[in-house]
């Protein structure tokens, strides 16, 4: 027999005299709520020891249009009581109530209309909605047509009936035990001791509890974090910097021609600003037009000053990179950054015009495109790819480039990045002349993988039933 | 990047082996396989390639690749005798021209196709959209040398490609499809580049339209080439890429006079690479004879020379050559990415994680301490959400994008908060109480700072809680706040205080005034805050790289 709580039981015992019983009668026996009883009946029903029958009875009641109506009759028949055989079209229209009436007249089939005349057809006897006008009641065949019409209400009033079961009865016979339970206990039985003569509720792990969400860090924030940690176990620095930079540093640095396609306002989001020059910004000319003092033919064609002033919301963090080698010319330095770039994209489910990138540098003595591979595959391995490859690529501002890829099971290879070695003309405009390792990586590509997002949307306009639901920690498979 | 169409039976062909082979090592040059069909594949080349825009080109490659052949492709330049003349009245104009005269071609259908598919690429590639390079091909045999290419009066008539009567150049911009494609490249010139021939008829209107007269047909047995444009390398290498592409279809190639100095020169670069530069830079060991034969391989000329030196002669269509790493690409290409053992360095160096990504990690902490969700709203947004619908007057600091993609994309987020508004409003239909925070990049003029906001809604937010909240922040941030009454028009007036640091405002909080709830489709009440994280001690002096 299951567990009864005292409610249950007192209930019990006040239903067994009566046999069967209405909610209400129980309530007042049980000093308590109709809903209360009706609770506790339920309950008592779940474990057979009581049968609830729910009645409901159906009640209608005219609306002030209904009421309207009884009094005066149907529009359509108030219109065909207002002539005698036969009338114009054009006089049934000027009646007040041909608007609603008319429809009806033609539907019942009371009037025919040829040629702009109504004529009656003949008798026009009292319909079922006309004799549930006079008296709604539940059942009538007219209600319905009724209820369309709007022109009554429907009103459902519940009750229940109560019945003890002959097992109820014997649980009841066989006397039930009503000693006070305890629910929550008190600072008073805990310290008194007293508590262990209480009566301690027991409670079902039936009952779900109620769900508790607690306060979460955003699920991409725990894959950037992630990758942050990564990285900084490898010994790496953080960088952070400006999100608006001049043309110069964001490409022009980065020995991108300035007729190159990805400067144009196509792609990128230009401001209407402009930044001045920065000290040695003649040698990164020098180095477009004509390769500067390397071994490099340079670009060649012209260069513009005021191309290179103006400002954009960085296409990339590698600005970071070069200002960031700028200031620490000295090996080793390893550094990375991860924040925000803009490209000019229309918003679908996997374009953004913003989102985050993943950028490291290492300049060190002696190191070389194997220690490049090296590091990539190191770093993919960390964050759970454990097959890396790598293919020939190209990008403005590193020679050798690579692109690697990973294996993701059910995508097969998945490019995830780009890097290589920076070229001389991005670095020997700074006098940086130990060879600098360098790799960008779109980071909300692995936070779709990882969090099986089909729309990357939803990692900046998030759904807080997802933020919710989705588990702290999240193991992939 | 570009896309290059490769037909199989051409592709074997040219190269020399079952299209398996090539399909299989192609992407070890560089080249991404978008997609294959029964006949033919389509293939994405890296934009400094310009020289793999061609079957030719690709098949040139992957005999190289595939030991097939190997070294420099020689291609012989005899003279046509044929004379081109450039008026110097173009030199403010389009000033450069480079010339070739291409005997015994034989073109198919597929032929013209693939040739016209190559001019488009370098259009797009070297031309940049034609205004750097215009590629023109003629018949020569419909035309009469010597060529002029000169600055013409803008009423000059002729019969453009594909079009039926004669037109007047400026018609032609107007009414021509090419012509209203190109005319920004000419239209605010005085004069129109012309080319004509001796008998003064029209062969081409670059970099808009040929002539309908020297229009390329299966039965062009000769071929007259123009290349016109604003930068001369660009201009040279367009023609020598064509000319070698046709080339290596089995044409001869002829030069021709252009004031005097013949033209094409398919002469290879010389350079001289040193070996252990390169054996640096790739992190490999290779004597001079291997770093040669790889080159070779790569269809360089390359010699050992006794000094650690490598001679290297560059092929005339190699455009992304322009630095010896250029050419230790070429060698780690030919080496196999596969076969670099990948190494790690053994410099000991440590992390360390910059101040202000420290700052933003406690304050997340402390939020989802109290029971809130994080949120990374977007940074550009619109002045409707960030002033209109706060009630706030726009900052004189905000930074608008020159050309916003949408109305929803104009500005940079000078606060966070209204951008938390925002996704209660998305989130309107989900369970109360919601509350949500964040912590990222702000722009105010041009520089970056962050601060945090956080918003709690439900039909008890009022006043007090976010009072508590923002001195719950200040008080586990060690900000030394003081806190006074607001006039900011986003909150309700007598329910608002501003946060003071040294008398300056570094935040808000208090009660969403009612009209901003409703213009964000809310319909319970808010307390919100935000607050300035430079006014956290130890907030950097400048944000920049530590």
């Amino acid at each position: 027999m299951a567990d009864l709580t005292l409610n249950e039981k007192k209930f019990l015992v006040a239903l067994a005299p009566l046999g069967e019983a209405g909610a209400g009668d129980l309530a007042a026996a049980l000093g308590t709520t109709e809903e209360a009883a009706v609770q506790y009946a339920n309950l008592c029903a779940e474990h057979g020891l009581a049968a609830v029958e729910r009645l409901s009875t159906t009640t209608y009641t005219l609306t002030p249009e209904g009421e309207e109506y009884r009094e005066h009759g149907l529009p359509e028949r108030q219109i065909y009581e207002s002539f005698a055989d036969a009338i114009s079209m054009k006089d049934l229209q000027a009646h007040p109530l041909s608007r609603i009436g008319i429809g009806w007249l033609r539907k019942k089939g009371w009037v025919a209309i040829t040629k702009g005349v109504a004529e009656k057809t003949g008798e026009a006897p009292a319909g079922e909605d006309e004799i549930a006008l006079a008296d709604p009641k539940d059942g009538m065949p007219g209600i319905a047509d009724l209820l369309k019409r709007n022109l009554v209400e429907e009103h459902e009033a519940v009750s229940y009936r109560v019945a003890i079961t002959p097992e109820g009865r014997a649980l009841v016979e066989a006397g039930l035990d009503l000693v006070e339970e305890t629910g929550t206990l008190s600072r008073e039985e805990i310290i008194t001791g007293s508590w262990r003569e209480a009566k301690l509720r027991r409670y079902s792990l039936e009952t779900p509890p109620k769900r508790v969400y607690p306060g979460k860090v955003h699920p991409y924030q725990r894959i950037i974090d992630e990758v942050k940690r990564v990285l900084l176990d490898m010994g790496f620095v953080e960088m952070q910097g400006e999100i608006v930079q001049s043309a110069f540093w964001d490409f022009d640095a980065l020995f991108q021609p300035q007729d190159h396609p990805a400067r144009e306002m196509q792609d990128t989001f230009y401001l209407d600003r402009t930044e001045p020059m920065p000290e040695g910004w003649e040698r990164v000319r020098d180095m477009h037009l004509c390769g500067g003092e390397t071994t490099s033919t340079g670009w060649g064609g012209v260069w513009d000053e005021e191309v290179a002033q103006k400002c954009v919301l960085r296409t990339h963090t590698t600005p970071l990179s070069v200002q960031y080698l700028i200031s620490h010319p000295n090996p080793p330095v390893k550094a990375f950054a991860l924040g925000r770039v803009y490209r000019r994209e229309a918003i679908d489910p996997t374009h953004l015009p913003e989102f985050e990138q993943l950028e490291g540098i290492v300049m060190d003595e002696g190191v070389s495109f194997r220690h490049l591979l090296g590091f990539l595959k190191e770093f993919y391995n960390r964050m759970g790819f454990d097959e890396v490859r790598f293919r020939p690529g190209y990008f403005p501002y590193t020679e050798p480039s690579v692109e690697p890829e990973v294996w993701v099971d059910g995508l097969g290879w998945v490019e995830l990045g780009g890097a290589g070695i920076f070229r001389q003309e991005v670095t020997a405009p700074w006098g940086i002349e130990t060879p600098v390792l360098a790799w960008g990586l779109g980071i909300s590509r692995i936070a779709m993988l990882r969090l099986g997002l089909k729309d990357l949307r939803q990692l900046y306009r998030s759904d807080i039933e997802w933020l919710r639901e989705s588990p702290a920690i999240r193991r992939q498979e | 990047m570009a896309v290059i169409t490769l037909n199989y039976e051409y592709l074997e062909r040219l190269v020399g082996t079952d299209k398996e082979t090539i399909l299989e090592r192609m992407p070890l040059i560089g080249s991404d396989i978008e997609r294959t069909f029964d006949d033919h594949v389509d293939v994405e080349f890296f934009p400094d390639r310009v020289d793999l825009y061609s079957t030719e080109g690709v098949a040139r490659a992957m005999r190289g690749y595939l030991g097939i052949e190997e070294g420099l492709p020689e291609y012989e330049v005899t003279p046509s005798g044929i004379a081109f003349s450039v008026d110097p009245a173009l030199a403010s104009i389009r000033p450069h021209l480079g010339s070739a005269v291409i005997r015994n071609v034989n073109l198919d259908e597929a032929g013209i196709e693939s040739l016209m598919a190559l001019q488009e690429s370098l259009h797009w590639a070297l031309g940049r959209g034609r205004r750097k390079v215009a590629i023109g091909v003629h018949d020569l045999d419909t035309v009469t040398p010597p060529f002029r290419y000169l600055a013409s009066p803008r009423d000059r008539k002729f019969v453009p490609l594909d079009f039926e009567d004669e037109l007047s150049m400026e018609e032609i911009l107007a009414e021509h499809p090419k012509g209203r494609d190109y005319a920004r490249l000419v239209e605010e010139f005085e004069r129109f580049p012309l080319i004509v021939d001796a008998n003064d008829q029209v062969l081409s209107f670059p970099p808009i339209i040929n002539g309908e007269l020297t229009r390329v047909t299966t039965g062009t047995r000769n071929i007259l080439l123009d290349c016109t444009g604003t930068d001369e390398r660009a201009v040279r290498m367009a023609a020598n890429i064509i000319c070698t592409a046709l080339a290596e279809t089995g044409a001869t190639i002829e030069s021709v006079e252009i004031d005097g100095t013949p033209y094409p020169d398919l002469a290879p670069a010389e350079r001289v690479v040193s070996v252990a530069e390169c054996a640096r830079l790739l992190g490999i060991d290779l004597t001079a004879e291997e770093m040669a034969a790889l080159l070779r391989k790569m269809r360089f000329g390359a010699e050992a020379l006794p000094d650690g030196k490598v001679r290297v002669l560059v092929p005339p269509y190699r455009a992304d050559i322009m630095h010896d790493w250029d050419i230790f690409e070429d060698v780690a290409v030919a080496y196999g990415f596969d076969n670099f053992e990948a190494a790690l360095p053994q410099t000991f160096t440590t992390g360390k994680e910059h101040p202000v990504a420290v700052l933003q990690r406690e304050i997340r902490s402390v939020f989802t301490g109290m029971g809130y969700l994080e949120v990374m709203p977007f940074t550009l947004t619109s002045e409707r959400v960030l002033y209109e619908q706060m009630r706030r007057e726009p900052s004189p600091e905000v930074l608008r994008v020159a050309k916003p993609i949408s109305e929803e994309q104009t500005v940079v987020r000078t606060e966070i908060l209204p951008l938390l508004m925002e996704i209660l409003e998305i989130n309107c239909h989900r369970e109360l109480p919601q509350r949500v925070f964040a912590t990222g990049d702000v722009i105010r003029g041009t520089h970056t700072t962050q601060t945090v906001a956080a918003v709690s809604i439900h039909p008890g937010a009022d006043f007090s809680e976010a009072y508590a909240m923002m001195e719950t922040l200040c008080r586990e941030c060690g900000v030394a706040a003081e806190f006074a009454e607001s006039e900011d028009p986003a909150f309700i007036d007598g329910r608002r205080g501003d946060v003071l640091v040294d008398g300056k405002r570094v935040g808000v909080f208090g009660e969403i005034y009612p009209d901003v709830l409703t213009a964000f489709s809310l319909e319970h009440p808010v307390a919100a805050l935000e607050l300035d994280l430079t006014a956290v001690p130890g907030y950097p002096v400048r944000p920049d790289t530590p």
